[in-house]
């Protein structure tokens, strides 16, 4: 969006002058309010993070030893001094001891990955989730919002049925809309694999067969999850639409006779497509959690089936290591979705000036 | 402004914890009968020019560790361990009495099991190029003596004596029921190890570190599969398979579906409906399964009513049907466990003479007199025990374990006859572990763990399991507390002799026969699928000279007897 653009929108509204001024000065009221609220937020996130797992039951290495049956019981505690479950330091030791790491960016070692260092761990798997995920969100996003405007814009059409259908997409079980993906277009037709983020024998690496390897073997995974998510922006784009329809200035806009296509993308989608944002912000921080489901239908490596595998080993330092990222990035998120709110809705500032 | 974005922080924490909710988890092997033709071939002559694929059903494996010591390295969850280091010699699977020396040429244990006397095997060669000496060996077992590697199995070594090519490697105590534990450990190259700060966690990725002696070396390392190489100086012979694949699918279904279309060629999961699912999809397809002396057992809560009453565990000792187990639960892979011994098929030798023969029967009469005798009433109604109360309990298996949350139905099902309320629990892992280790169940199906029959009778009925402090099991679920038990079970361990041991069991076996502190279903096996289609020499039912699954040591045997399809 241009400044050109922001003008106008601010300069038709009806608090222009108030507005404008606004904008002219930095608000640092407003965002030193914001700022710490965010801190107090993440701060209180960690703490979380720190207290819960310790409050489920069981522990790393009763577990450890329930993975690896030729381990015998009487080595448990040379376990637990191999895996500094041995301490007996107090609650509150340990966490002063855990932001000092968090400050290091030490997040200690996964017990579920051969005690390698959780940040190698997480980064491993990271890149693949954000892509696939990402992707598939953006795509969704976009495909909706322009789908969704025009469904509204034509209200009563026949295109009206396309809001039926994604909706009955979005509710259908996603493991059966993977799994009928796979038997139909790659066990069935063979046009595409059958899983995994690129194929055996394949070294990663900035090259066109490389690449070419992992769109090939990300197109079905992207395609459902893309499918399976379609309905919720289409809906929420098209009845924002017909809200803003009703709205005095869009019938001004055609009694001025200005063209279709310009009422439709400048005034009605424009105003439409604000709560569409403020969803798509939210989204960002949920994308990097994973997808289960996806990961484990397409054998595709990524955060969620490696979040649910060390919860389920009781493997702190991994699960604390991923939630740490969640929580970040749906702190990010919020603080990019305030800004921009800020930005394309001068009312979110005004109580501060 | 600030509502939602607070919610949606809490919802991120929330989302993540409600992970834990969810569990996967599949049972453990088995399907219908083998359909493998007959005919066995002798080492490896030809070269084929096809790779194998071997699959595992366990999610992405992210994280590059060819460690092979600990547990969860990539090396151990894929399994390719097992091509890249060798051990001294390999235990069959299914009959621990035949062994193969590997890389010791010969091993030979002292009379009380105390001292393993080894020679190092001949022009053996580590993929660097190095020759393998005993010092190798030594090297390996003494990072247990200085604690640079963790004694996770508790084999307390002590050191050993050097005499040329041969070594006497000295142990604290005997060794009798951990002789596999003892010839498996993975030997390393010393002149390597040395240099290793931390053996029990070093991810070996540094150049040159992923070295070991066996048919395959490492060639190539990706977060989607690993790719090993045949090694062309390996001291077995000529391989057939020039290249192995690991990979790993996200679960049992996509496994499934791999080993249908031939992406994956070999893998040891259970998979429910194998005949319509694998073996009917192509003529070339083969399962083979190999009993093992471990067996799904009933593991009753000693602890609590109703199952501190010894009748009715006898009563129920006569009910279930193991064969429907067999049969219905395991479509037809396990054997009948139905010793009074409670030791399965593999292990009929360890049943001592007074009780050979003795084999518990589907006999609902027999069932209901015990009961009756015992000052039970309301038999094969609603059973109310002596002390006036409704007998009831609840069979306790995680979610998703298929074969037996069918048993469960089952077990219900038989139990109705002598008037018994069966509830069916299916909760996640979490819950079940939890459940188990603190014996909070009434009855869990569970396997058993250690070697031969005193493995058995150690992980049912063995107090070494218990935490007193903590309150935790991680076997003997059941809590059965015998002192004469646990001394016969330390007897049997640590025996000079074969009368000593013979005189242990039988008071072990007295001791269970007696008591029936838990009632096995059917034995576990180990399974492989895998197919014709490139190489034949595969085991068979009839030629079972290692199992079939690719997780085990016994692997390499596989490889060695491989030859292409001409």
């Amino acid at each position: 969006m241009t400044t050109t653009d922001v003008t106008e929108v601010v300069t038709q509204g009806t608090t222009a002058t108030q507005a404008a001024k606004a904008r002219a000065k930095v608000p640092w009221r407003f965002l030193g309010q914001r700022a710490a609220f965010y801190l107090f937020t993440l701060w209180a996130a960690l703490t979380i993070n720190f207290f819960v797992p310790r409050m489920m039951k069981g522990d790393a290495v009763d577990n450890y030893l329930a993975r690896n049956r030729e381990i015998s019981p009487e080595a448990a505690d040379a376990l637990r001094a191999l895996l500094g479950l041995d301490s007996d330091k107090s609650m509150w030791e340990q966490y002063v001891d855990y932001f000092g790491m968090l400050l290091r960016g030490d997040l200690g070692v996964s017990i579920t990955h051969g005690l390698q260092p959780v940040s190698g761990v997480i980064a491993t798997a990271l890149p693949w989730t954000v892509g696939l995920i990402g992707l598939a969100t953006l795509a969704a996003v976009v495909i909706g919002t322009v789908g969704g405007a025009f469904v509204g814009w034509k209200r009563g059409s026949r295109l009206d049925v396309l809001i039926p259908i994604t909706t009955f997409l979005s509710t259908v079980p996603y493991f059966w809309i993977g799994l009928m993906a796979i038997s139909v277009f790659s066990v069935g037709l063979g046009w595409l694999p059958i899983g995994k983020a690129y194929g055996v024998g394949q070294e990663p690496g900035f090259n066109l067969e490389f690449i070419l390897n992992v769109i090939e073997h990300g197109t079905l995974p992207l395609a459902t999850i893309v499918i399976a998510s379609l309905g919720g922006w289409m809906l929420g784009m098209r009845n924002m639409m017909l809200t803003v329809l009703d709205e005095d200035y869009i019938t001004v806009a055609q009694a001025k006779g200005m063209p279709n296509r310009r009422v439709l993308w400048r005034y009605a989608a424009r105003n439409a497509v604000l709560p569409q944002i403020q969803s798509f912000a939210l989204s960002i921080g949920f994308i990097v959690g994973g997808a289960i489901i996806v990961e484990q239908v397409f054998s595709y490596p990524g955060v969620g089936k490696m979040l649910l595998d060390a919860t389920n080993a009781k493997d702190y330092a991994l699960m604390q290591g991923g939630f740490l990222v969640i929580v970040l990035a749906v702190l990010v998120a919020n603080i990019v979705a305030d800004l921009v709110y800020a930005v394309l809705d001068p009312r979110t500032r005004q109580s501060e000036a | 402004m600030k509502s939602p974005m607070k919610t949606a922080a809490a919802l991120a924490a929330a989302a993540a914890l409600l992970l834990a909710g969810c569990s996967g988890g599949s049972g453990n092997g088995g399907a219908t009968g083998g359909t493998n033709t007959g005919g066995s071939s002798t080492g490896g002559t030809g070269k084929g020019t096809v790779a194998l694929t071997i699959a595992k059903p366990d999610g992405a494996i992210t994280t590059e560790s060819h460690n092979p010591y600990l547990g969860d390295t990539s090396a151990s969850m894929y399994g390719y361990r097992q091509v890249m280091f060798e051990t001294m010699a390999l235990v069959n699977t299914a009959d621990n009495s035949v062994v193969t020396p590997r890389l010791a040429s010969s091993v030979e244990w002292n009379d009380d099991y105390t001292e393993l006397t080894v020679t190092a095997r001949e022009g053996v060669t580590w993929h660097d190029g190095k020759p393998f000496t005993i010092d190798d060996i030594v090297g390996t077992f003494d990072m247990y003596l200085d604690g640079r590697l963790t004694d996770s199995a508790a084999l307390n070594y002590l050191g050993a004596d050097v005499d040329g090519s041969t070594a006497t490697l000295k142990f604290k105590d005997s060794k009798f029921v951990k002789r596999g534990s003892v010839l498996h450990v993975p030997i390393v190259p010393k002149h390597i190890w040395d240099n290793i700060d931390d053996p029990s966690t070093a991810p070996l990725t540094g150049e040159g570190e992923a070295i070991g002696t066996g048919p395959y070396t490492l060639s190539s390392w990706t977060t989607q599969a690993v790719t090993l190489k045949a090694n062309p100086d390996w001291w077995g012979g000529e391989l057939a398979v020039p290249e192995l694949h690991y990979v790993s699918y996200g679960d049992n279904a996509a496994l499934t579906t791999a080993l249908a279309t031939g992406d994956a060629d070999w893998a040891q999961a259970f998979l429910p409906q194998i005949q319509k699912s694998f073996l009917e999809v192509d003529d070339a397809n083969r399962q083979l399964i190999t009993p093992t002396a471990g067996a799904a057992t009933l593991f009753l809560n000693l602890t609590r009513k109703p199952f501190d009453n010894p009748a009715l565990r006898e009563a129920l000792a006569w009910t279930i049907d193991r064969s429907a187990y067999v049969d219905i639960a395991r479509e037809g892979a396990s054997a009948v466990v139905d010793s009074v011994t409670g030791l399965g098929p593999s292990l009929q030798k360890d049943v001592i003479d007074e009780f050979a023969g003795q084999v518990y029967t589907v006999d609902i009469e027999k069932a209901k007199t015990i009961l009756t005798d015992a000052g039970y009433t309301g038999v094969g109604t609603a059973l109310v025990d002596p002390d006036g109360e409704k007998v009831t309990f609840s069979v306790s298996v995680p979610a998703g374990w298929s074969d037996w949350n069918t048993e469960q139905a089952l077990l219900a099902e038989e139990l109705k006859q002598l008037g018994i309320e069966v509830t069916i629990d299916q909760p996640d892992w979490g819950g079940w572990d939890e459940a188990r280790q603190q014996a909070t169940f009434g009855a869990i199906i569970h396997w058993l763990d250690g070697e031969g029959a005193w493995g058995v009778y150690d992980s049912i009925m063995g107090t070494r399991w218990i935490d007193k402090d903590k309150n935790t099991a991680q076997f003997n679920f059941g809590r059965y507390d015998n002192p004469a038990v646990d001394e016969a079970l330390a007897a049997y361990a640590t025996a000079d002799s074969d009368e000593a041991r013979l005189a242990a069991m039988t008071t072990i076996q007295k001791a269970f026969v007696k008591d029936i502190p838990a009632i096995p279903l059917g034995a576990h096996p180990l399974i492989g699928l895998f197919n014709e289609r490139s190489y034949t020499g595969w085991p068979t039912e009839d030629n079972m000279y290692a199992s079939a699954d690719p997780t085990q040591a016994e692997i390499t045997m596989v490889l060695q007897n491989l030859k292409p399809v001409s």
